[in-house]
Formats: C-alpha cells, sequence, structure tokens
C-alpha cells in the first residue's frame, strides 16, 4: 500500500470511529469533525508533526491546536490510534465516568490545550511559536480553525500579531466547510475573500482541497526549512459532514448524531467506503 | 522611602527579578511606564507591547506560559480583566496556568476619565475564577512584594494596582504570606479596609476615636484566598467589624468577609461600605467623586455611628 492509500484507508477508518463514539454517545460534532479528518490524518500518519505517542509532554514536539474544539472527537480518535491513550477510552465518550466529553480538555495525553470557546487557539499558538523562537526551539506550531471561528475578532488579532512579529514557525490551517452552526457563513456574516484577508495580515496564504493527502501533503512540506519569512495560513476547502451523503454540507446536522434509522444507514455507509477501499 | 506609584514600585522589582530570570516576560496592552522603559531598552527580549488587543494579550501569553516562560499582562484594570474575561476564565483559571493579570487603576484612580475607565466590578467577577490568587496592595511597598510573591506562584495571579501615588502605610512588622497587617489595634470595632481605601480607614478610626470610639484598622491585600483565621480571630475580640472598599458591593471585598463569618456561624455585626449599584458620571478629582458615593471619611464615620447606633 502507498503512501496516499494507507492515508486514505486511515480516513476511512477515522470517520467510522467517530460515527461510532457518536452514535454511542448520542451526541458530538461528527460533521465538523468529518470535514477535518484527511487533515487530521495527514498531520498525525502523513510524518508532517513530530510527536511521540508514549512522551506526550516531549519538548520538542511539533504543537498541535485543535481550536475548533468541537470537532474533538476526530481529535480523540486518531490520539487514541496512535497510541497516547487507550482505544478503550472512546468508548466512554460523554458517558459517566468518561475522560472526555463534546469540547476538548487539555488534560487528556496530546492535547495541548482546552478549547470549546471559539478564537483563543491562534492567540495561544502565536504564544507557543514565539516562545520557540525565544528559546531558540525547533519545534512547528500549528493551529487548525474552523472558518465560523474565523468571525471571532480575536483570531484576527491572533493573526495581525502572529504577522507583525513575521511569525514563520506558525500554521494556521482553516477548516473551510463554508458552515457555522446554524448557517452558511457567507450568509450571516461573509468571510470571502478569506485569502485575502489572511494575507493581507501578513501570511502566506495557500488554497487547497482539505480532502486530498496530496494537497494536504504538498502544503506542508518543507516547513523545517523556514524558506518563508511570514507565517503560513492553509485555507483548506472541505465539506461539512464529508462521508456521509445525506449529512454533507446541511447546517442541520451541526452537533449532532445520527439516531436509529439514520445512524444505520450511516454507519452502513462508512462500512462500505471503508470495504471498498480494501 | 521615595514617592512612587505603585505601577513603578511593581516593575522596578519586576525588573530586577527579569534581570536574573529571562524567562520573565511582560505582555502590556499599549500601556507605558517609566519602569517599563527599561523593559524596552534592556530586556527587549522580555517585553512584548502587543497594541490594544487584550484576548491577544491573554492568549498569547497563555501560549508563552505553556512554554516555559513567566508571563505578566499589563493594561487598564476593566480591559486588564471584563474586556477579556471569559478568555482568562478559559485559557488562564480553566487550565491553570501561572500567568499574572497585572491591572492599573483600581478603583476611581482614573478620576478625570468616568465609568469606562473606573474599576469598581473586576474584584467581583475575577474572584469567582477557581485558581486565581489576588492582590490588592495598598502602597508601593506592597505594590513591589507583590512582583515578589506572584513570581514565586505557580498558578494564576491577579494584581489591582493603584494609579495614584499613595503614601506608605506605618505599621510594625508583620508576615507578608498571611495577606494582610494589622495597622491599628483596638477594643470597640474594626475596619477592614483593602487598596486605596485602607488610607480612607486610618483616618476614619482618627475620627471615630475622637467621639469615643476605639477603632483599629487592618489592611487586607490578599482578598484570595483571604485569611480566614484573622477574620475569625477578631471577631471575638470586638463588637463590630466594617469593610471599606472603593468597589461595588455585590461580590466585592465586604462580600468575602461576610461570606467567611456566615460560613463560619460568626454573628459579630459587619457593616459593608463600598459603591451602590450604579456608575458615576463625576470628575473634579478623587475626593470629589468619593464625597458624591458617600466614601470620604467624615460621611463613612457618621455613617457607621449611626449604624451603631441603630
Amino acid at each position: 500500500m502507498d503512501k496516499i492509500d494507507y492515508l486514505v484507508d486511515k480516513a476511512a477508518r477515522m470517520r467510522k470511529l467517530v460515527m461510532e463514539m457518536c452514535i454511542r454517545a448520542g451526541t458530538g460534532h461528527v460533521t465538523s469533525s468529518f470535514s477535518c479528518v484527511e487533515l487530521l490524518v495527514a498531520l498525525y500518519h502523513g510524518r508532517v508533526l513530530r510527536y511521540d505517542a508514549h512522551s506526550p509532554s516531549w519538548p520538542r514536539r511539533d504543537r498541535f491546536i485543535l481550536s475548533k474544539g468541537q470537532a474533538s472527537p476526530i481529535l480523540y480518535a486518531v490520539l487514541a490510534d496512535c497510541g497516547f491513550f487507550p482505544k478503550s477510552w472512546l468508548r466512554s465518550f460523554c458517558q459517566a465516568g468518561g475522560k472526555f466529553g463534546v469540547h476538548l480538555q487539555h488534560d487528556v495525553p496530546g492535547v495541548e490545550i482546552t478549547t470549546g470557546s471559539l478564537g483563543y487557539g491562534l492567540g495561544i499558538g502565536a504564544g507557543m511559536a514565539l516562545a520557540a523562537r525565544l528559546n531558540r526551539e525547533l519545534y512547528l506550531t500549528y493551529v487548525l480553525l474552523g472558518d465560523g471561528e474565523c468571525h471571532e475578532g480575536s483570531v484576527w488579532e491572533a493573526a495581525m500579531f502572529a504577522g507583525h512579529h513575521q511569525l514563520n514557525n506558525l500554521v494556521a490551517i482553516v477548516d473551510r466547510n463554508w458552515l457555522c452552526a446554524t448557517d452558511f457563513t457567507e450568509n450571516c456574516m461573509r468571510l470571502n475573500p478569506l485569502h485575502k484577508k489572511w494575507a493581507s495580515f501578513g501570511w502566506d496564504v495557500v488554497c487547497i482541497n482539505g480532502h486530498s493527502f496530496p494537497e494536504i501533503l504538498s502544503a506542508f512540506s518543507g516547513l523545517d526549512s523556514r524558506q518563508r519569512n511570514r507565517p503560513l495560513a492553509v485555507i483548506a476547502n472541505t465539506v461539512k459532514g464529508r462521508g456521509v451523503d445525506f449529512m454533507e454540507n446541511q447546517p442541520l446536522w451541526h452537533g449532532i448524531a445520527p439516531e436509529k434509522e439514520e445512524a444505520r444507514h450511516a454507519l452502513c455507509r462508512l462500512k462500505k467506503q471503508q470495504k471498498n477501499l480494501i | 522611602m521615595k514617592s512612587q506609584t505603585m505601577r513603578d514600585a511593581f516593575f522596578d522589582r519586576l525588573y530586577e527579578l527579569a534581570l536574573s530570570d529571562r524567562r520573565i516576560m511582560v505582555v502590556a496592552a499599549d500601556m507605558g511606564a517609566p519602569s517599563l522603559d527599561k523593559f524596552r531598552r534592556d530586556l527587549a527580549q522580555q517585553f512584548i507591547n502587543i497594541g490594544i488587543a487584550e484576548e491577544a494579550m491573554v492568549t498569547v501569553a497563555v501560549g508563552l506560559a505553556l512554554s516555559g516562560k513567566k508571563v505578566y499582562t499589563y493594561a487598564i484594570m476593566p480591559f486588564a480583566t471584563l474586556r477579556c474575561f471569559e478568555a482568562l476564565k478559559v485559557n488562564v483559571s480553566l487550565m491553570n496556568v501561572p500567568v499574572t493579570i497585572v491591572g492599573v487603576g483600581a478603583g476611581f484612580s482614573y478620576d478625570d476619565s468616568g465609568p469606562t475607565h473606573h474599576a469598581t466590578e473586576d474584584l467581583s467577577v475575577m474572584r469567582v475564577l477557581p485558581n486565581f490568587v489576588i492582590y490588592n496592595p495598598s502602597d508601593s511597598f506592597l505594590a513591589a512584594r507583590c512582583a515578589d510573591m506572584s513570581y514565586n506562584l505557580s498558578v494564576p495571579c491577579y494584581v489591582r494596582l493603584d494609579r495614584k501615588v499613595l503614601p506608605t502605610v506605618r505599621t510594625k512588622a508583620f508576615d507578608i504570606a498571611a495577606g494582610y497587617r494589622i495597622i491599628s489595634s483596638a477594643k470597640d470595632g474594626y475596619l477592614l479596609a483593602t487598596g486605596n481605601m485602607v488610607h480612607q480607614a486610618v483616618k476614619i478610626a482618627g475620627i471615630l476615636s475622637k467621639k469615643s470610639i476605639d477603632v483599629g484598622v487592618i489592611d487586607i491585600f490578599r482578598i484570595k484566598p483571604i485569611n480566614e483565621e484573622i477574620l475569625v480571630d477578631i471577631s471575638s475580640k470586638v463588637a463590630w467589624l466594617a469593610t471599606l472598599e472603593e468597589h461595588l458591593l455585590a461580590g466585592g471585598f465586604g462580600s468575602s468577609v461576610a461570606e467567611v463569618l456566615v460560613d463560619r456561624r460568626i454573628s459579630t455585626p459587619l457593616k459593608r461600605i463600598g459603591l451602590a449599584e450604579k456608575y458615576y458620571y463625576e470628575y473634579g478629582g478623587r475626593g470629589y467623586i468619593r464625597s458624591v458615593c458617600h466614601l470620604t471619611p467624615e460621611i463613612v464615620a457618621m455613617e457607621i455611628r449611626k449604624w451603631l447606633r441603630d
């Protein structure tokens, strides 16, 4: 199996794992997770992030911040799959006595910060990136934001800060699925031209298909050499709910897990996708 | 001791610490001070002026702190706290990150600036945040010690500094770790004061003593955690207590004292003196504003006498 096939297979497995977690819990942000499955799989399984699952606080690790903390199910699934903690923890997602719930918790191995209140991850990531520069450390800091999250003013305060300080060890990834909780981003408060906004804040910007592993890996290649002198924004065009046709691009599927017949349909589709890959 | 603002006393001491501990960083929201000029000049890598962006001030500070820095944020008090309150909750309090929030302008310090710049609600909300230690010094000596105490903490801290040059409080030697200092002892009652109101309390005690009411003054400069033992101790020795703050009564310093007394089943009468729930568009100096909101020594002394009679 070549690298891309391996990643595609891994993404299919992760989608199924997330769906099972959320159906069991009867809650969880399935669609928000599904838009960034390929991004997280590429980061953790595509040799992009440096990490040691047996030593989550390894000082030389790259920092990954999931600022859109509602997509915690996919990060938890990926972290468990990488060995940061036992996969059995996923079964108690949102259950009494479980280790974690809907929004991301900093006390889970492999998780850098608590998120769930949107708009804070980029500022914290900028602080980490600045600290790396001051301490002459080589790690990179990646922050994954939702596009709806970019409505928050604090995102732009942090973007301005990072651009001003030319933090070329900082990468912002915008999961551009075009939806926030109740409506399309462009209906409630227009974000476009999003790439120009980031560029005007002093960032290099690349726009990619966020479900294409070759495009994702290409966007993240060569970052270690620090050839650029600006932070990098990767705007990843994605589909919210990607992988389950009746959930794709539907505002009403935000923040909920399918039940009963719909749950069976969703799982059936994901299993089929995995089988087709095999 | 030379007259110095609390701000300069605090940052002068922090500068000394920062010379030997390069982990110390100040992230300021477009605020300057003579004492901060030294940071800019000598310790350029330890000072960031982040501009007028308080949420970024907090989040960048947290990112630095999570990467091993000892970080101090600095802004005018309402903006250092209320403006970015939820950022403080989620990123500092909830994750228990040892960042020190330094606010300048306690109470009516910005007496020419109106209620946008008055800090009369911050204490009520900041003291509900878990993990935070809160200092409210009453003079420059204590402000400098707050730099040391916050430096030695491994939890979040909030330091409230007055903007004005306040006189140095004269007291006997005291244990700074106790979080209070007894300025004068008495047999009838105690005024428990904090921050700038400690100086008013001394004047109030003087007025009451002329009316044959023997009143002591205690400066409580660590508001959280408040030293419960001293409250229990003095409650058993006098007939009444009064708290004094240039802050809203709702949830403020007096409330924190009242909570201790209630929980400890202490029935010593307590009078809370502070601000009513309103804003003051008043100018003409702090003394004038205090006269409007009934916080001058003469008015407070009269109020206490009336309360004692009732």
